[in-house]
């Protein structure tokens, strides 16, 4: 493989909600690398902070904000500095851009979709008619038919809206592209179509993903590696082909034994429990997932594991302690 | 044929055009028949209640006896007459008044009569009650009133509208904020009604501080000068509009505020906040122009609420307004005055909410006049 440019480099961030029984700690002290044209899939259960770490990296943040912190460095750019203005003006869709969950309800309703298409490059001070121009070729480019840049939201089906969503991402040539569950609204055939146009954009266009999902299988079509979140924390980090045969934490495995295979004759497994409660997840001593842990040891309760290197691969498991392979 | 063959796609069009326009007609028509027989109800029953159902022409004879009564007591030529034609003499007269006043029909004839006179804008005469010109026509004593009401009301309804978005757009953006949290907490205040706070005004203004007038709309005798005869009534206005806005205020600001809330929490808000828009420009474009219908909704109605005027509130005042002539009209049973002032704001009403509908669908794509439900 060749050397691989770093595009965005996540050190130590923190993102901590105030509520009023607590804290909520959605992004706990997260360190990963993300490299120009791959793609990196975060997976995880409902609310263990995925979307949150999302929203920081683009730091859509709420009113409850208790702490926010770390260093995110993009292409040697260090953003966590820039004060509000300069990084809505410097970050925001210029260097990363963000598919949303639902397409539908992300556009507004009483604009034209091509004149939200556009809005990135108006403000920026380009002429209308040629924003829209612009907008023309990227709907023909993302497979939306031209003369729906006069259409409203509700007037495109959510496959289509979709694919504005994507045309919106792509419109200004950002570094890095967020989605956030981009298929989860959709049914199986548009999710293949869409999963086959991020392809077909990361190849033609050179651009770099971050994919936010749960969804094991349709993000295996994308992944270049996968990053699996647990309880605000990066549990594991692997190359995907390696991550899909054989995922290292327990955690992982049991996600993988959760997705249904179609001549698999081994039932479906779940995992026991639930993810533990993010308020005041800080004063649980040992490993987050030692509760629902089947190969749980006393190490477990007592200490957090540290985060162990194997060749490629990140894990965060005392398993890894000495042992170079787990089965 | 020949030329006048048309493209399909031609054809099509025209079609949906023809479609559109009897669609939109069509919807017009029964709109209008509808809010017409709204308001036809709407002011019969007003008549029936203001009449009592008929029991205010019972109070009606009964005062017309007494009057009459008395007024033959005064009369030496009557007390000369031999005691049957007293009785014939006094009977015919009472019979002549009641004639006179329409008494002699059945209540149930006279209030339909009413009501085609209330639809067709005849508002009549008013029975007890006079303009300070001395006319008893209704129209005239309703003009009359007209200016001080609109001048009160306006300036009260204007001030608020305006001065409680602006605040709630800022609040909205402020969840949790001290202001925020005070307007939360003295929303109940606005449980207590305009005129609640105006006799407190008069109170600490008028009568202690004696900075402001008690009431009226202009000082005795009246400046000369135009000049100086506005300021006098601004002066005059400022403890009146100053009771209704304070007391509306809070609970405005609450209403508006969680409405903006709701609204910037909107997928689509955040979508525009990812894009790099300016807080401007997302409050413009991602606030209130979705929100735009209700907002032309709220303000329409602001508008034709303040033709009703605040009853209490212009009595504790003494301000010269509709709703102060309401409450004397109620007081005497001229129902001519209740039912002329109830009938004007029907129409006011039904044609706004008539043309509110049109405004909708020029404001809000997703709107269709006379469209069937469709939901994509």
């Amino acid at each position: 493989m060749t050397k691989k440019e770093v595009l965005l480099k996540i050190e130590n961030l923190n993102l901590h909600f105030k509520i009023r029984v607590g804290d909520v700690r959605a992004v706990d002290g997260v360190n990963f690398e993300l490299y120009k044209n791959e793609a990196v899939v975060i997976l995880g259960e409902s609310g263990c902070g995925k979307t949150s770490l999302a929203k920081a990296i683009l730091r859509l943040l709420p009113n409850n904000v208790k702490t926010y912190d770390g260093k995110v460095t993009l292409k040697g750019v260090e953003t966590m500095e820039m004060d509000d203005e300069l990084y809505r003006n410097e970050i925001r869709w210029n260097k990363i851009s963000m598919v949303p969950q639902s397409a539908m309800t992300s556009l507004n309703p009483v604009l034209k979709v091509g004149n939200q298409v556009a809005e990135p490059l108006t403000i920026k001070g380009m002429d209308k008619k040629e924003a829209l121009e612009k907008v023309r070729e990227m709907f023909k480019h993302v497979g939306v038919p031209e003369d729906f840049i006069n259409r409203y939201a509700f007037e495109l089906s959510g496959g289509m809206t979709q694919r504005v969503a994507i045309a919106m991402a792509l419109i200004t040539v950002p570094d890095l592209i967020i989605l956030d569950e981009p298929t989860s609204a959709l049914d199986v055939l548009t999710q293949a179509n869409i999963m086959n146009l991020l392809k077909r954009i990361k190849k033609e266009e050179d651009a770099s993903y971050m994919l936010v999902t749960h969804d094991i299988a349709t993000s295996s079509e994308l992944a270049d590696r996968v990053i699996v979140m647990y309880a605000g924390q990066i549990i594991e980090a692997s190359e995907a082909e390696l991550f899909f045969k054989k995922p290292l934490h327990p955690y992982s495995k049991k996600l993988m034994a959760s997705v249904p295979k179609l001549r698999g004759t081994d039932e479906l497994e779940f995992i026991e429990g639930k993810p533990p409660s993010l308020i005041g997840i800080d004063k649980v001593a040992g490993c987050r997932f030692a509760p629902r842990c089947a190969y749980k040891m006393e190490k477990c309760e007592v200490e957090a594991p540290p985060v162990y290197i194997k060749g490629d691969n990140k894990v965060k498991c005392w398993l890894y302690e000495n042992k170079d392979e787990v089965d | 044929m020949g030329e006048q063959v048309q493209t399909p796609a031609a054809k099509i069009k025209k079609k949906k055009r023809d479609t559109a326009f009897t669609r939109v007609m069509k919807y017009t028509g029964v709109r209008l028949i509808a809010l017409f027989l709204t308001v036809a109800i709407g002011v019969y029953l007003t008549i029936m209640i203001a009449n009592m159902g008929g029991y205010v022409d019972e109070i009606m004879k009964g005062s017309i006896r007494e009057n009459i009564t008395m007024q033959l007591r005064m009369d030496d030529g009557y007390q000369e007459m031999a005691p049957e034609a007293k009785a014939a003499y006094l009977l015919a007269k009472i019979e002549n008044e009641e004639k006179r006043l329409g008494l002699d029909e059945p209540f149930i004839f006279r209030s339909f009569r009413f009501l085609l006179n209330a639809l067709k804008l005849d508002l009549g005469q008013a029975t007890f009650m006079s303009s300070d010109k001395g006319s008893r026509s209704v129209r005239l004593i309703i003009l009359e009133r007209l200016p001080s009401t609109l001048l009160l009301m306006g300036t009260a309804n204007l001030v608020l509208f305006f001065v409680t978005i602006v605040v709630a757009l800022i609040l909205s953006r402020k969840y949790g904020s001290f202001w925020d949290r005070f307007f939360v907490a003295a929303s109940p205040l606005s449980a207590m009604p305009s005129w609640f706070y105006g006799i407190f005004f008069i109170l600490i203004f008028a009568a202690v501080l004696k900075i402001f007038p008690f009431g009226g709309m202009i000082g005795s005798p009246p400046p000369e000068t135009t000049g100086q005869y506005i300021l006098d009534v601004l002066y005059h206005l400022t403890l009146p509009a100053a009771a209704l806005i304070i007391s509306a205020f809070p609970a405005r600001v609450y209403n508006w505020r969680t409405f903006f809330m709701i609204y910037s929490s909107e997928d689509y808000v955040e979508m525009a906040k990812a894009k790099g828009l300016s807080a401007k420009r997302i409050r413009n474009r991602y606030i209130l122009r979705p929100t735009l219908p209700m907002i032309i909704t709220s303000f329409s109605l602001m508008i034709i609420a303040m033709w009703t005027g605040a009853i209490i509130t212009e009595t504790v005042f003494r301000w010269p307004g509709i709703g102060r002539l309401i409450f004397r009209a109620i007081g005497m049973n001229d129902t001519a005055v209740i039912v002329g002032t109830t009938i004007i704001y029907a129409y006011m009403l039904a044609a706004t909410v008539f043309f509110l509908d049109f405004i909708y669908a020029l404001v809000d794509p997703r709107v269709k006049i006379g469209g069937s439900k469709q939901k994509q």
